[in-house]
């Protein structure tokens, strides 16, 4: 559906698409009446299928002109896209053939645009395809032209007094295959550069594409520089600043089920190894579910959906945003509802059995149709996610007037010119909906709304962005109309004031370059801005420069080892913990070293640091024979105090049973010379986690402690960890060896200003551990204590320091952040269960969390079958298993029964304050330092206001919970009290699997990533 | 046809009122004295000598097995066990006629002796049948529903409470007997041993279109066989090595694929059609997605056992030892078949195809989950049709309409071997498996099958 004023008389009228019927237009006579003017206005009244249209003035004449898209030229469809011009007096023309638009195809929607930025609107159709997911094939594909299907792009010639569309696809830049499946289209300025750029978003396999306009009439399509990963199915698409930044961000739409039974029965992602075959085949990665990319206006965004909790609203199409309350911050709306729903699993497996190949084409199509009346209906209410700043959304449904219904296209408009948007949305099979907004009754909050118009010499003023001053606040949005799904919105521009009373200036940057600033406009009110004639102030352009951190020399091969193949119910790997850095000055010239150790078959490398900074690689040790070790860990210290730096490894990998050879840790003694020599020991073999060292007895020697990551092919369950105390010969004796988690990290330090180091331990489905040291070798496990009873977290890193300046040591633990699938607090934990369900000698970790307030299992009814084959019988239909909502009701086990049970209870990373006494005080870290995992943190407190680096992102979860992708690393800082000032992005490029950050030099850090290049940068201190 | 059911309903209901009249007669009669037309109702006896019984029993599982969605090989475990336990049970029921498994059969033990005179053999064994079949099944109710309607109707027929409790109950405990060993199979270890991990070089096997499923049954090799020493006893030659310049053996092979397996030829793309027997074919329409479901190709060798022991007027018993011969056949040919597939790893010619000659090309069979060499259905198939020409003879001409109901013709064989070999060759014009996989899948199955024909002997001399 489009709205737009087609009289000029302040009044948005009503274009609406109709699939088997004829299409609408509704003139808008005030007061919300509408008037039916189809049949006078010369709209043509057929039963053609229409899809997407759009109100746009093409040939600026000032009047808007309506385009319609048509699905046409496939079977039995025949027809072609429409363009109606505005004669005037609300009668339209159709004269799609004369303007060069008569497209026939399986069009979807058009875009208008000024691509050139010469005032005149450019269009790119969009069209879909009924190609079938049969074969992936190659996303090389998407270069094959296809009539019907591909996208096009056509440049208005009016400017060069021209009535008339040339279609310039080819030389474009834009892709025009049948890989293509358009169902979403919107066009915004990405990158600042005062050109127009599209997104498309793509159904099924095929990426969506983000076309980034180069200035010289071509595009680029940057997706995967821009954007990490996006939804599958995308559907609908809106574009907009969500907040406040001024850099607009990306909302799109998939079809991922909130309610839970319903989750539990629909088709979701793809298994692992579909999504790896995905990858092979060229295609980024995708998640069935919205996301919400957040611009970080460095052209990288951070999809924060899962963060936001507006990643599942079903089968969504429209994707509106817009100040629905006029708060000053941008809501969003979500038009879903499926009148089929054909990813229904039990529907796929046991009620669609038919062998077409049986019947002729007739009996084929009848039996489709009574395939098709088998399937599942959901009639879902609209949704409103309103903003309540600093990245928080509230669920809003019924009690913002939605009903259920099968809605579809959508758009929004002051229809009735009090202020707030009201909006309009097509529905299948029944009467379309006009919500009026009703907001303003219950609110005081104040507007402003603009008109925007061009001049003579540039006419059309559609692209254009307007910057409102207020308040002490900016606000910022672009002139368009194509948004959503299928439809074209308003073309007035709405602001939000909350209680801001007065507007400082406006600042229009219209596309020709020219910048206008307008004052003294009113509040409550619509205000037209028409573009002033002069040139001045008129800015070029140009691409931005952001600064980027330098690849290091080296760089992590990870071997090749899916662990989900063996632990079909694992949520995450645990093959792929490395590469490790050790800086250390291993050769004794002064200058630190590093160490650097690799997955399996990459031998570790030391780069030996030069006066000059630089690094060479060391060609006295030869790492070659370690190849078959996987290095998770590893630490530099003086073992037998002879006065260099020796180096204990630990390994890893997941790959095989505990005491296989690959698993042993190595101690290498140095010779003096920098020369390390492999200790001919036998140290222990498991799948290391983490190493420290520290002299906790006092004794001048350093002692261990030996953290283990897992028992292999046992997900869940606690390895041994040691603690080993140094014999003062390069030898150890085991003081403790205890089972206490799947450890990632530890450290020691005095937490108690006791003179004795004590031991922090951190790891996967455990709390923020500490072992006070009693003295004696003697060890005491006092986390409830010290206040962290419910920190049990995917703790990845700890790191202490006086953070508050109050002499007391503070805890800092990387966490997983809150942008991850599954939530965790206190009252609704999530569970892990492990238990030999099946009896056959292998351990089952069976994972249950609460899914929108119900408890769900996590790993899919397939995976659980594989498992543990016999729930097949209990579970038989997919409606059944639907029904799970705890261990007991999937096994028939009580929870005291099952052999050990662990939990999740905290996602975010905080900062735990050491008051002096034993209850620490748990702070979190800043909102956008828990957009990903905290994989390593580095703490500058070089000076009173200490500061926070750290490296994130984790990319080796399983598909269903998916990449935790959104910040590579950040840097917090404090003020001297401890509280938080400010944040900066690392200049790290986005979406990198980081493991380490090391400081190897004044302001200089290196950062080491899995299978990837390191990266250095530097931090000026300001 | 709603007129025609109602009558039908109203003559049952009748039956079932005259039915309740004749008993309460006898009952009022029978202290007093035994008029003739209240004779025992044997109608039961005959019914229960009757092996529709037992094909009826088949039937009903190969109808589970298609709705529940059992790959080809765990099918073949699934008919298995359940037929050992019958004729176990025949066995015990015509010592002068059938040998014992014990000693003949991997692990297996005797089952125990019937001790109560009422039982009724036949019955025991359908009843052993369809318990453990239960088991191995996951839509438990559809034979449970099965069971009762039987019972009932048997009972209806006259079979006293007393042969039916004293079968039941010696049904149950040659179940109970079957399923330890069974148990002990290995089948539940390996559902958690590790999934096939994709292997690059060209060579190996991927997941294929459209739904890109993991390789099925890994270790299936892991099984313990029947009557074969191990899943590697007849290990089939090397597949043809890898090479895709012009001219080389694999390349001419592939070509051959390529040329002749998209059904363009009518008589060949009814062959292969016929002989699909792919019990998951999946249909992508948009977002909309149909599976459609067919019977095993081990399933096909059970309509074909039907028909023939159907043909031969074979007795219950008789029936029941063709089935366990087949049965047993078909589950060690798919041991050592999967035993090879996983070893050599071969690539499906559709993978190659689309990646080296025409990306577009569909073979005209939908390409199964696991590696392709040697291809199952010609390794199974001559297995299981040895196993029939041994029993039946080796012109034993038939019509096979196994797959009428599956919406497929009637082919006309001349003898089981020709079956076989027409279900072999049907792999290359279905576009699923290079000529290598079917010349030497139908050597192995023809190893397989004479191994199995040596060494398992049920009919005494």
């Amino acid at each position: 559906m489009a709205i737009g004023d087609i009289n000029n008389d302040g009044l948005d009228d009503i274009y609406f698409t109709a699939n088997q019927t004829p299409d609408k237009l509704f003139l808008n006579q005030g007061g919300l009446k509408f008037k039916d003017i189809t049949k006078e206005s010369g709209i043509i009244i057929d039963s053609t299928w229409s899809s997407g249209v759009t109100m746009e003035d093409v040939n600026n004449d000032g009047l808007l002109d309506i385009y319609v898209s048509k699905v046409s030229n496939y079977k039995t469809f025949k027809a072609t896209n429409l363009l109606y011009i505005n004669k005037g007096n609300n009668v339209f023309e159709e004269s799609a053939e004369a303007y060069g638009l008569n497209f026939s195809g399986l069009a979807t929607q058009a875009a208008f645009f000024d691509y050139d930025n010469d005032g005149d609107m450019d269009v790119y159709l969009l069209n879909h395809s009924v190609h079938t997911p049969r074969s992936y094939g190659s996303s090389q594909r998407r270069q094959i032209k296809d009539s019907i299907a591909g996208d096009k792009f056509y440049e208005n010639k009016l400017n060069e007094g021209i009535s008339k569309f040339v279609d310039v696809t080819e030389g474009s830049g834009i892709f025009s295959s049948a890989l293509g499946y358009g169902l979403a289209i919107t066009t915004a300025d990405i990158n600042n550069d005062g050109f127009i750029d599209i997104y498309i978003g793509n159904d099924f396999h095929e990426n969506d594409y983000l076309y980034i306009n180069q200035g010289n009439k071509t595009f680029k399509e940057s997706i995967s520089s821009y954007i990490s990963h996006t939804s599958r199915f995308t559907m609908g698409v809106d574009i907009a600043d969500l907040n406040n930044d001024q850099y607009v961000d990306i909302f799109s739409l998939d079809m991922m089920p909130f309610n839970h039974d319903i989750f539990l029965k629909s088709g979701g992602e793809d298994t692992d190894k579909i999504a790896q075959i995905k990858k092979d085949y060229g295609f980024e990665t995708q998640y069935a579910r919205n996301t919400f990319q957040l611009n970080r206006g460095n052209n990288s965004f951070a999809e924060i959906a899962l963060m936001t909790e507006t990643y599942a609203t079903d089968w969504s199409w429209s994707s509106l945003i817009q100040d629905f309350d006029n708060d000053g911050l941008n809501d969003i709306y979500i038009t879903n509802g499926i009148l089929k729903r054909s990813n229904d699993l039990d529907y796929i497996n046991y009620l669609s059995n038919v062998d077409f190949s049986k019947y002729n084409q007739s009996q084929q199509n009848e039996l489709e149709l009574k395939l098709i009346e088998k399937m599942p209906t959901i009639k879902l209410s609209n949704i409103i996610y309103k903003n309540l700043g600093d990245l928080k959304f509230e669920k809003l449904t019924e009690n913002a007037g939605q009903s259920p219904s099968y809605s579809n296209g959508a758009a929004y408009s002051d229809l009735d010119n009090d202020g707030d948007l009201d909006l309009v949305v097509n529905t299948i099979n029944e009467p379309a909906l006009l919500l009026e907004n009703k907001s303003g009754d219950t609110s005081k909050n104040n507007f402003v709304a603009f008109s925007l118009q061009g001049n003579n010499d540039f006419k059309n003023a559609t692209g254009s962005k307007i910057k409102l001053f207020a308040g002490g606040k900016e606000f910022y949005k672009e002139l368009m109309v194509t948004k959503g799904f299928q439809s074209s919105s308003s073309h007035k521009i709405n602001f939000g004031l909350g209680n801001i009373q007065k507007i400082d200036s406006v600042t229009i940057n219209w596309l020709d370059g020219t910048v206008q600033t307008v004052k003294n406009n009113t509040i409550n009110a619509l205000n037209t801005i028409k573009k002033e004639t002069s040139t001045k102030d008129k800015r070029i352009f140009k691409e931005t420069k952001f600064a980027i951190a330098d690849p290091f020399m080296y760089t992590h091969i990870e071997n090749t080892f899916l662990d989900y193949e063996r632990e079909y119910l694992m949520p995450e790997k645990l093959s792929t913990e490395g590469p490790v850095g050790v800086p250390a000055d291993f050769n004794g010239d002064g200058l630190e070293d590093i160490y650097i150790g690799g997955a399996k078959n990459q031998a570790p490398i030391l780069y030996l640091k030069q006066q000059d900074g630089t690094y060479i690689e060391d060609s006295k040790n030869n790492f070659k024979q370690e190849i078959p070790y996987e290095d998770v860990d590893a630490i530099a210290f003086d073992v037998e105090n002879d006065g260099d730096m020796d180096l204990y490894i630990m390994s890893g990998g997941n790959e095989w049973a505990e005491q296989d050879a690959s698993y042993e840790d190595r101690l290498y003694i140095n010779d003096g010379n920098g020369k390390l020599n492999r200790l001919p020991a036998t140290l222990i073999k498991t799948n290391g986690g983490s190493i420290s060292t520290g002299d906790y007895n006092n004794d001048g020697y350093k002692d261990l402690f030996i953290g283990n990551r897992s028992v292999p092919g046992g997900y869940g369950l606690s390895p041994f960890s040691y603690i080993l105390k140094s014999n003062q010969k390069g030898s150890f004796s085991i003081v403790e060896k205890i089972r206490i988690g799947m450890i990632t990290d530890s450290h020691w330090a005095d937490l108690n200003n006791d003179k004795l180091l004590d031991l922090i331990l951190v790891g996967d489905w455990m709390p923020i551990t500490i072992l006070i040291n009693k003295g004696n070798d003697k060890f005491e496990n006092q986390t409830k204590a010290y206040g962290l009873a419910d920190s049990f977290g995917m703790w990845n890193t700890v790191s202490v320091a006086d953070i508050d300046n109050n002499g007391q040591l503070d805890i800092i633990g990387g966490n997983v952040g809150l942008n991850f699938k599954m939530k965790a607090t206190v009252e609704n934990p999530i569970k892990l269960y492990i238990d030999d369900f099946d009896k056959n000698g292998q351990p089952d970790p069976i994972i249950f969390y609460n899914f929108f307030g119900h408890n769900v299992p996590f790993a899919s009814k397939d995976k659980l079958i594989q498992q543990l084959p016999y729930l097949k019988k209990n579970f038989l239909d997919y409606n059944n298993f639907s029904k799970i909502n705890s261990i007991t009701y999937l096994t028939g086990k009580e929870e005291k029964d099952i052999m050990e049970i662990k939990k999740i209870t905290e996602l975010r990373s905080m900062i735990y304050f050491n008051p002096g006494t034993t209850n620490f005080k748990a702070v979190a870290l800043p909102i956008e330092a828990q957009m990903s995992s905290i994989e390593d943190i580095y703490i500058d407190d070089n000076s009173a206001s200490k500061k926070i680096i750290f490296v994130g992102n984790y990319l080796d979860y399983t598909v269903e919970l998916g990449n935790s992708d959104a910040n590579s690393g950040g840097i917090i800082n404090f003020d001297t009290t401890g509280n938080f000032k400010s944040f900066n992005y690392l200049p790290l490029p986005k979406g990198l699997n980081c493991r380490q950050i090391l400081k190897i030099n004044k302001d200089k850090f290196l950062v080491l990533v899995n299978n990837d290049k390191s990266y250095t940068f530097e931090i000026t201190n300001n | 046809m709603i007129l025609k059911l109602f009558f039908n309903t109203k003559a049952f209901f009748l039956r079932r009122k005259e039915l309740k009249n004749l008993l309460f007669v006898c009952l009022m009669a029978g202290s007093v004295i035994t008029f003739n037309s209240c004779k025992e109702n044997n109608a039961y006896k005959e019914k229960l000598q009757n092996p529709e019984l037992f094909q009826n029993s088949m039937k009903k599982l190969t109808d589970v097995i298609v709705y529940d969605i059992f790959s080809p090989p765990v099918a073949s475990r699934v008919y298995m066990y359940p037929t050992i336990a019958s004729y176990a049970i025949m066995q015990k029921a015509h010592p002068e006629k059938y040998n014992s498994l014990e000693g003949q059969i991997n692990e297996y033990t005797n089952i125990p002796d019937p001790t109560d005179e009422n039982i009724n053999m036949n019955l025991a064994a359908i009843h052993a049948f369809l318990t453990i079949s239960r088991q191995l099944i996951f839509s438990e109710e559809k034979i449970n529903e099965f069971q009762d309607k039987t019972y009932a109707e048997l009972q209806e027929a006259g079979l006293p409470d007393n042969i039916l409790e004293a079968s039941k109950k010696y049904g149950d405990l040659v179940a109970q007997h079957i399923s330890k060993w069974a148990d002990t199979d290995m089948y539940k270890q390996t559902r958690t041993y590790p999934k096939y991990t994709i292997l690059d070089e060209p060579q190996y096997w991927k997941p294929t279109p459209p739904d890109y499923m993991d390789g099925i049954e890994p270790s299936w090799s892991k099984i313990r066989t029947l009557v074969l020493d191990s899943a590697g006893q007849f290990p089939p030659k090397p597949p043809l090595s890898y090479d895709l310049t012009e001219g080389s053996p694999f390349r001419t092979q592939l070509m051959q694929v390529y040329n002749e397996g998209t059904g363009t030829d009518q008589n060949k793309r009814d062959i292969a059609s016929f002989w699909d027997c792919n019990p998951y074919v999946s249909h992508h329409v948009g977002h909309a997605m149909f599976a459609t479901k067919k019977i095993t190709p081990g399933g096909h060798w059970m309509g074909i056992t039907a028909i023939a022991s159907k043909k031969s007027k074979s007795t219950f018993d008789e029936t029941v030892n063709a089935y366990a011969n087949v049965t047993t056949s078909l589950f060690d040919a798919f041991i050592s078949c999967w035993d090879e597939k996983w070893r050599s790893l071969l690539v499906r010619p559709e993978t190659v195809i689309n990646a080296n000659i025409d990306e577009e090309w569909i073979p005209l069979l939908q390409t199964p989950p696991f590696p392709e060499y040697t291809s199952g259905h010609s390794v199974i198939s001559r297995a299981a049709a040895v196993a029939l020409t041994r029993l039946y003879g080796d012109n034993f001409a038939f019509d096979d309409t196994t797959e009428v109901e599956y919406g497929l013709p009637v082919r006309s064989f001349t003898s089981f071997i020709h079956a076989s070999e027409e279900a072999a060759i049907s792999r290359l014009y279905g576009g699923i498996h290079y000529m290598m996989a079917i010349e030497e899948g139908v050597k192995q199955g023809e190893e397989v099958g004479q191994h199995i024909s040596k060494n398992l002997v049920t009919l005494k001399k």
